[in-house]
Formats: structure tokens, sequence, C-alpha cells
């Protein structure tokens, strides 16, 4: 009987479907109405869904969204969260579409798995921003990132001006087979070509985490005496090896180098200035500029570039505290 | 008879229970003023825990949903479409969880075990150049095997199926990384090496336009098992062990062959939800699946299935699942809070499991 009336309610969601579909013959005509003129006098929900709200640089990137859409009254901005998985992330989107939001912001989990609901809001006419993750395929609006090998790049550039005469450097990188780790390891390597006396002695992977890179770093330490140069591809993971170096009490022995440079008082910014980290550059969190895209395609009624590739910026103890007051001040 | 209580339950320590509740409620010489009416009605809920709690979610739903035009979102096709869609996977899970809990023990493997069948399957449609039929017959006998294996650890080695599942969710997961080589493995739908044949893609179709056909599939097991729950002797042998094991020994059911059989059911709908899975998202993943095995749990627990055996539906299961499913439906419609959202869902959670124990209580 039970399995009778669910059923039943399996079959209510059917019959509703059933009963819906003449006026939603329609997924076509409605979204061409839902598409709203653009213009300066509309209001405009916008759906910001979120890979992964537990990480520092996607909630600061959710800040980032918050703070800018704040200073455009037309602007609503709602959130998801998908929790690192892809599936609750499709279904994200899917809620977004059904609330007939104006405008996707969205920073994929992953490029396969959300390219097709990604395609779907598109197909409906709406504009969709993507930002540091690509989808497969052109069917999205813009998308907005950084450049992890220029950023490596950078970083190789720095080390190359801290040992013009060559040294030892020991890497710690991010999860194996995570895209941005092979890129910041590439970038890094073209940018020490400068000094050819420049080596990588030891590479360990940290998996990104502050916890794995002190563990692989007094592993690395161990086994490396000479040492002065440590390249993190975070700055979690950088701090985690100067730890390991002051418990050795070898922290004045080597520069500790990282990228990610959070504007936030557990992030990088912080680190360099307070002097554990001797550098960090910047990885765009991209949320200002994904609402001042959206504010072009809605209320500007203008076009933007399919790609927007955001510059680093070096951070050395000269323009932490600047940088980071900047950041902050809205 | 309703499926309720499981047919010929042996039901030692609260036997008039359940199946008798239909008769006068007064031989029980409690509360000898207890209102006739009143007794039943509790039964009534406890019995229909997970429909009850699944109509007044739906209802909820209904009067929460947000509208626009006139229109109740919350109504719409596409958007009950993408629910019965969204659940199919977990629900698909937790219809093999039951059988495992119905006998006492829990599987932690299965979220896992998606991660090893959705990139297995990849990797044999993208990589190896198998057909669709002889990819998904080796991922779901891979997956059966698997669950058969953790049950025949548990019951010849008298290990707890949490630890022996605990550890097959380890394995499963180095498994599924060696296979995929630790990286997901995107589906190209084509002909030829390198491809996916597209007949795969029907994961991503919809019946009629309006039926996913992960929601399908997911009808199509409840329905079956469903079926085996109600009218087979091996549903009278489950009922019997989570009951009370040693009394279920001593009558001669076979104990042993009965756990292997379980936790194989429960590995093959593992292996399908994960087949699923990679079809939805268009790759297989070695980490896909992290956690489901808790959110399967928990639709079986909403669906009034006692984690301590021998009491329990895969009716329930199923209304647990879709209530789960409107549930997150309905909170993002509203853009409740993603945190606020997992305080409402522990909240369900602790309700369905202290109606539960209000119940055993009441027996």
């Amino acid at each position: 009987m039970l399995a009778v009336l669910t059923a039943c309610v399996l079959g209510a969601a059917v019959a509703a479907c059933g009963g819906d579909d003449e006026g939603g013959g329609g997924g076509e005509t409605k979204s061409s109405s839902q598409a709203k003129t653009c213009g300066a006098d509309g209001k405009y929900v916008i759906g910001m869904s979120q890979a992964n709200n537990a990480e520092p640089y996607r909630e600061r990137m959710n800040d980032d969204i918050k703070t800018a859409a704040a200073s455009v009254p037309q602007f609503e901005v709602k959130f998801a969260d998908a929790a690192q998985d892809n599936a609750k992330q499709v279904s994200d989107v899917e809620n977004f579409l059904t609330q007939q939001i104006d405008a996707l912001i969205i920073s994929p989990n992953e490029a396969a798995p959300l390219t097709g609901v990604v395609k779907k809001a598109f197909d409906l006419k709406i504009p969709v921003i993507v930002l540091d993750r690509k989808v497969e395929g052109d069917a999205y609006t813009t998308f907005i990132g950084g450049d992890n090998v220029a950023i490596g790049r950078a970083a190789g550039e720095h080390v190359a001006e801290l040992l013009p005469d060559g040294g030892n450097v020991v890497e710690i990188r991010g999860l194996a087979g995570a895209t941005p780790a092979a890129e910041r390891a590439e970038g890094f390597r073209e940018g020490i070509k400068a000094v050819p006396g420049i080596k990588i002695t030891a590479q360990a992977s940290g998996d990104w985490l502050r916890e794995k890179g002190q563990q692989q770093a007094e592993a690395l330490f161990q086994a490396n005496d000479d040492i002065d140069v440590v390249y993190a591809h975070n700055d979690p993971m950088a701090e985690g090896a100067y730890l390991a170096a002051k418990s050795a009490g070898r922290e004045k022995d080597m520069k500790f180098i990282g990228i990610d440079a959070l504007p936030i008082p557990s992030g990088g910014i912080k680190a360099v200035e307070e002097g554990r980290l001797s550098a960090t550059f910047t990885y765009p969190t991209n949320g200002k500029e994904a609402i001042d895209a959206a504010k072009k395609l809605l209320i500007d009624c203008a076009t933007v570039p399919k790609e927007q590739i955001l510059e680093t910026q070096t951070i050395t103890e000269e323009n932490a505290t600047d940088v980071y007051a900047k950041a902050n001040a809205g | 008879m309703s499926d309720v209580d499981g047919p010929g339950a042996p039901a030692p320590a609260t036997a008039g229970s359940g199946a008798s509740a239909g008769a006068a409620p007064g031989g029980r010489g409690r509360g000898l003023q207890m209102p006739k009416g009143r007794a039943q009605w509790l039964e009534l809920l406890f019995r229909f825990q997970s429909l009850f709690g699944l109509l007044a979610v739906f209802i909820a739903a209904i009067v929460f949903s947000p509208a626009r035009n006139g229109e109740l979102l919350f109504l719409t096709t596409e958007n009950l479409a993408n629910i019965v869609r969204s659940v199919s996977e977990i629900g698909i899970i937790a219809v093999g969880m039951t059988f495992v809990i119905l006998i006492g023990g829990i599987d932690l493997s299965v979220g896992a075990l998606v991660g090893l069948a959705a990139s297995g399957v990849a990797v044999l449609l993208m990589e190896n150049d198998y057909g669709v039929v002889p990819a998904v017959a080796l991922v779901l006998l891979i997956g059966t095997a698997f669950g058969a294996l953790q049950g025949l650890i548990s019951s010849r080695l008298a290990v707890q199926s949490f630890i022996v599942t605990l550890a097959g969710l380890q394995v499963a997961r180095g498994l599924a990384r060696i296979w995929a080589e630790g990286q997901g493995v995107p589906l190209a739908y084509g002909s030829g090496k390198g491809h996916a044949p597209e007949s795969f893609s029907v994961l991503n179709e919809r019946l009629l336009g309006l039926l996913p056909v992960p929601a399908l599939i997911f009808i199509t097991v409840g329905a079956v098992a469903i079926f085996v729950l109600r009218r087979t002797t091996f549903s009278r042998h489950l009922y019997a062990i989570g009951g009370n094991e040693r009394a279920a020994r001593l009558s001669g059911v076979p104990i042993g062959r009965i756990k292997v059989a379980v936790f194989a059911i429960s590995g093959f709908l593992a292996a399908l939800a994960g087949i699923i899975h990679a079809g939805q998202l268009n790759q297989g993943s070695p980490n896909d699946g992290a956690g489901y095995e808790l959110d399967a749990i928990a639709a079986v627990v909403i669906g009034g299935t006692s984690l301590f055996g021998g009491r329990g539906t895969v009716a329930g299961t199923l209304g647990g699942a879709l209530l789960l499913g409107i549930l997150n439906n309905i909170l993002a419609l509203n853009n409740v809070d993603a945190n606020v959202q997992l305080l409402i869902k522990g909240l369900v959670i602790v309700a369905a499991a202290a109606l539960l124990t209000l119940r055993s209580s009441n027996d």
C-alpha cells in the first residue's frame, strides 16, 4: 500500500509534468520573455554557483562578489555551494534555472560534468560568466581566470633575482594530477631558466594542504642540508614548510615562496607582511571582475570578451601592507 | 498484509506490535484509558512515518514555493523532473542499504563503489573500446563481487560489517584511483577508439520528454525490491536475521548465504548508481560518490528502517529518499544559506530517529 502511495507521488510528479506541458510547450518561448531586455532600470537576479565554499580562496571569491554586487542596486546575488560534488553543482544550476535567474556566475568543480548544465543555461539565453576553471566547448558568455603558467613564471623569475649566483630550490607541489599544480610547476621552470645555477634539488606533493606541506618539508629538510629557497604551489603549504624549518631551527637559512596571496588574515599577504614568507603571487578570485562583466551585459547592454585572463601581482615586504589594505577597502 | 513489518517476521521481543496493530490494541494492558483512536493514530503515524513526512514536506514545498507569473516554481515540469533525477542515484543505493540494514548490518563502501563503477565504466568505454553492454555488465559484476566478498568476510570471520565495509571503502577508492590513474575520465561521444558509444548518453535523456531515465531506473529498482521483500522466502530470512540472529540460526536460516547475497545486492546497486553517475555527468572520476553512503543511510533512517535490523521497508526508503530530494530542492529554491541547509537536514534526520525510538518504546 505504501508502495502504491509512493508510486502515486512519483506519478503525481509525472502527471504534473503532463499538466504543465501545454503552458510550457514553451521552454523556449518562456525563456525569450524571461531574458529581460537589458537596461539600467531593470532588476536582475544573479545565481552564483560555487564549487566548494570550504576553501578560503572560494570563500573570498564569494565575498568579492557580494561586495562588488552591493554597489549595484539593480543586482541581487543568490549563492549555492556544491561542496565539491559535481552532481550537487548540476542540481544547484538547475535550481537557479527554475528560479529564472537573469545571469549565471559559476566556478565549476570540474569541467566535463558541468558542461551540459552550463550549456543548458546558455541556450536559454542566460548570460553565463565562468570563473577560475573552464567548462568544455564554448557555450558560455565569458571566462575570467588567472594564468597559472604565468604565475609560476613570475615566481621563478623572482627566485632568479633572489639567487643571481644560483642555488638550491625545493618544491612543494599541489595535488598530483591537478592542472594548476602542473602549470605552476611548468611556469616556475621557465622562470628560473635565466640563472642556470638554480637547481630544483627535491620535490614532494603537499596536496595544497598546510599540514601536508609541513610533513613533506620535514622530510625534505632531513634529506637536504643545503636549501636556499622553498617554492610551494600555494601559501598554506609554504607556511607549513616555514613551520617545519622553524622546528628544525633553519628558518633563517632559507626563503619561502608561496602563491595565491589571499587578502585575508590567514592568507599569504599577511604572512609576507609578518616576515614568514618572502614573497607570494596573487591568484585573482575574479569576483569583482565577474560583477563588472554582469554589469556590462545586463545594465550597459554591452558585450564582453570571451576570455579575460587577469594578471598576477608580486607581493613582497615592500607592498604587502598596501595591497592588503587596498584589497579590503571595498 | 502490508509489507511494513515484513511477512512472517518472528519479531521475537516485540510480538504483537506492527502487524497486529489493526486489531484492538486493548490487549496490551497498558494505559487502560488509552483512547483507541489515539493509539491507532499513533500506530499509523509510525508505520507510515516516511510517507507522512514525505507528504508534509511536499505540502510545505508547495506552500513555500516561490512563484513567477502566478506559477509555482516548485510544481513546474522541469523542477519535478529535476528532483526525481537528482534523487535517483542516492535512492538506488539506499534500496541496497535497506537490505543490509534489515539484517542489522551497514554498508559504508557504497559511496566508494560509486566512484569505482563510474571511473571503471568511463575507462572501459573511452580507453578500452568496450561496447556499452559489456562495459556495464563488467562493472555491475565487479560491484556485485565486491559486495559479495564483503558479506563473505563479514560472515566467515564474524567481523562486524561496519569494519569490513570501512575497509572496503578504502579498497574501492584505491582501486578506482588506480583504474582511472587518479584522474577524472571525461566521456566524449562518437565512434571509434577514444570515444564512448552514443547509446550510453541515454542516461541524460528523458522518457517521453518527461521522466529522466535515471529516475525510471530508480523506480524499477524500487518496484523490484518491494516485490522481493513482500513475496519471497529470502525476505522472510532477512527479517528473521535482523529480528534475532540466534533464533534465526536455530530455526535453520542459512545466515552466511543470506549475508553474502545482501551485500552482493548492495554492491550491485552501488555499481548501478555509479554507472548512472558517469552517464549523467559525462565523466567518471575516482572521487565520485564521496559521502553518498551517509546520504543513503539517512534516506533509510528517515524511511523508518531500524538500524538494529529486522524492521523496515523499501517503500519507506523510497519515501525517505524523495523527502530528502524535495527538501534539498525547496531549500535551494528559497535560497536558504548552504550552512543553514545542513542544519535543517540534520534536524530532519534527528526527528526521524526520534520517531523510530518512540515507536520502539511504544511497542
